[in-house]
């Protein structure tokens, strides 16, 4: 076939190979973006963000009660209950409870009694966390509905 | 006739096994220089060595041998490390019980937990101090800007590999540490969060956090690291061996011939300008790598593995109560590496968790091509470079204070303690 009775129309030798590295292209930015989705898990098997921790009851009243396992304290205030998280917004190590507040032992960050930042590197106050009554009564705490320092539970 | 036949038969063996050895030895043990430089350059191992060497690098007070003895330490890590494997299983109760085993119930086994332990504490320290000693004699400078990158990027990976080790005993000192470390990571911006989860497979460390850091610590970082070395060291023989001092003769230069030093050894002819001429100015200034570097290594290896031993036999890595997530310990302390950054962090966590050692990285790996002045390399604290000294060693300063700070002066609550208190 002579050049001049080559076809124009369709893909010629350049564009194929044009397609073809486009193809190989694609292809490899597909596999890397995949093998990098692989790495972020889809299902946790971490302990659940909603649960129990018991009837009011078992909360005296003007108490602060820490739970460990759930890293929370639970108060039982004149106006109702309500939850703080101990894990410190700097670094994430739990917090004490200290005459003034919280305390955090790594790096020093204080706070008052409603988790609200005193002092130190913390940027910002500890966590509030909703409670509600379950059907049976029981104190329900959820991890995924972060609340204002004025919440208080009536039970 | 009898004895003909056995001296043939004995003749024929020998030479069986001249040849079996020839097969893997073409050249035997060399006897003389020729043959030592031939080993050196057709040996898959011998050859990153090049054949001949300046005496100008080969002074200890100049290198201070620290790359090699990072080498080394690497070397010690990598063995000590894979036997640490066969005793170690990556699952948070397991895990623990391993140490615990290794500590006690294994044959060697707190001799080679110790050795992997005080070795990587020491490749941290000599790395560092090796990226100390050739800013200060200038010997990032062209042609090896681009290997002051990669050893950047080593002593990130060293860091990096360090971290993701620390986590292995699970034991408390473990837990909070990495707490500390992946949470000063998640003030990275933007990504900080995902970074975090990323790192941990979770929201917190758990058995995937585990599996995830001993993946990391046993195979992706240690292949990293093993392509990173090996590009580390093919430039240091391209580029030659650090800072012979600059006695360019600019009318070979002009010519574009190879200077001088090329063309007395043909064994260095093979290689063409920069290689040759970087290590060989002056014929003179130069000696047979075999026996003059070799074995100057092999004496540093020696002292670096026996030094070590005697630590590790002395002095116990440390090992905890079993990791709890609900126990802070107080004062919660990184690794002390990080000590510094967690000293900076204390003060301010976007401060010192992401602006410090954001730019420190940066500017350290754009140094080379910043300071572009060729004057002042290859020797210790060169006049010319007083201003770039000055502010460098104002830096390590700076980092090592605070990491001391970090390391002995805070008590309970990050609160200022007497380190004899």
């Amino acid at each position: 076939m002579s050049p001049s009775t080559r076809p124009t129309e369709g893909l010629d030798r350049r564009g194929f190979f044009w397609v073809g590295w486009a193809s190989i292209a694609a292809a490899s930015a597909g596999f890397l973006v995949s093998t990098f989705r692989f790495l972020v898990p889809n299902v946790l098997y971490e302990p659940p963000s909603r649960f129990s921790i018991g009837l009011p009851t078992q909360f005296p009243p003007d108490s602060a009660t820490f739970l460990e396992d759930h890293r929370l304290f639970v108060f039982n205030g004149a106006e109702g209950f309500y939850a703080i998280s101990s894990t410190c917004t700097h670094l994430g190590c739990n917090v004490k409870r200290s005459s003034q507040g919280f305390e955090c032992p790594c790096h020093g960050s204080r706070f008052d009694d409603n988790g609200q930042v005193v002092r130190g590197p913390a940027p910002s106050p500890l966590s509030w966390y909703a409670l509600t009554l379950s059907s049976r009564g029981d104190l329900v705490v959820d991890l995924d509905r972060a609340v204002g320092p004025d919440f208080r539970l009536r039970a | 006739m009898a004895d003909q036949v056995k001296a043939t038969i004995g003749q024929r063996v020998a030479q069986w096994f001249v040849a079996v050895r020839q097969s893997v030895w073409r050249i035997g043990w060399p006897r003389t220089d020729k043959d030592r430089a031939a080993s050196m350059i057709s040996s898959l191992f011998l050859h990153i060595h090049p054949a001949r060497v300046s005496r100008h690098s080969l002074k200890a007070s100049y290198t201070l041998g620290l790359g090699l003895i990072s080498a080394v330490l690497l070397g010690i890590l990598t063995l000590t490390g894979l036997a640490l494997m066969l005793n170690y299983v990556p699952y948070p109760s397991e895990a623990y019980r391993s140490m615990k085993d290794l500590q006690f119930a294994v044959t060697y086994g707190v001799v080679l937990r110790n050795l992997h332990r005080w070795s990587a504490h020491a490749m941290v320290f000599v790395v560092f101090l090796h990226m100390c000693r050739v800013f200060l004699t200038g010997s990032y400078k062209a042609p090896r800007e681009f290997n002051w990158v990669v050893g950047v990027a080593l002593l990130l990976l060293t860091l990096g590999l360090s971290f993701t080790g620390y986590l292995l005993p699970w034991d408390q000192l473990a837990f909070w540490a990495i707490t500390v470390g992946t949470n000063i990571a998640a003030y990275t911006p933007i990504i900080g969060d995902r970074l975090k989860f990323l790192l941990l497979a979770g929201h917190a460390i758990g058995s995937m956090t585990l599996l995830r850091f001993y993946v990391l610590h046993c195979v992706i970082l240690p292949l990293a690291m093993l392509v990173l070395v090996s590009l580390h060291v093919w430039r240091v023989r391209k580029d030659g061996l650090s800072g012979a001092p600059a006695t360019t003769d600019t009318v070979e230069e002009a010519a574009g011939g190879f200077p001088a030093s090329t063309k007395t050894y043909g064994l260095m002819a093979l290689t063409r300008r920069p290689t040759a001429s970087v290590e060989a100015r002056d014929p003179n200034d130069e000696v047979f790598a075999w026996p003059y570097l070799l074995y100057r290594e092999a004496l540093v290896a020696l002292a670096v593995v026996i030094v070590l031993h005697l630590v590790s036999l002395v002095f116990m890595a440390p090992l905890e109560e079993l990791a709890d997530p609900t126990r802070t310990p107080n004062p919660a302390k990184a690794p002390w590496y990080f000590l510094g950054l967690q000293e900076l962090v204390h003060y301010s966590a976007l401060v010192g968790g992401v602006v410090v050692p954001t730019l420190l990285v940066v500017v350290l790996l754009a140094l080379p091509y910043v300071d572009r002045d060729p004057r002042g390399s290859g020797q210790w604290f060169a006049p010319e470079r007083r201003v770039a000294n000055a502010i460098f060693t104002t830096v390590v300063v700076l980092f090592t204070v605070f990491t001391v700070v970090g390391t002995f002066f805070r008590g309970p609550n990050w609160a200022w303690v007497w380190p004899w208190q």
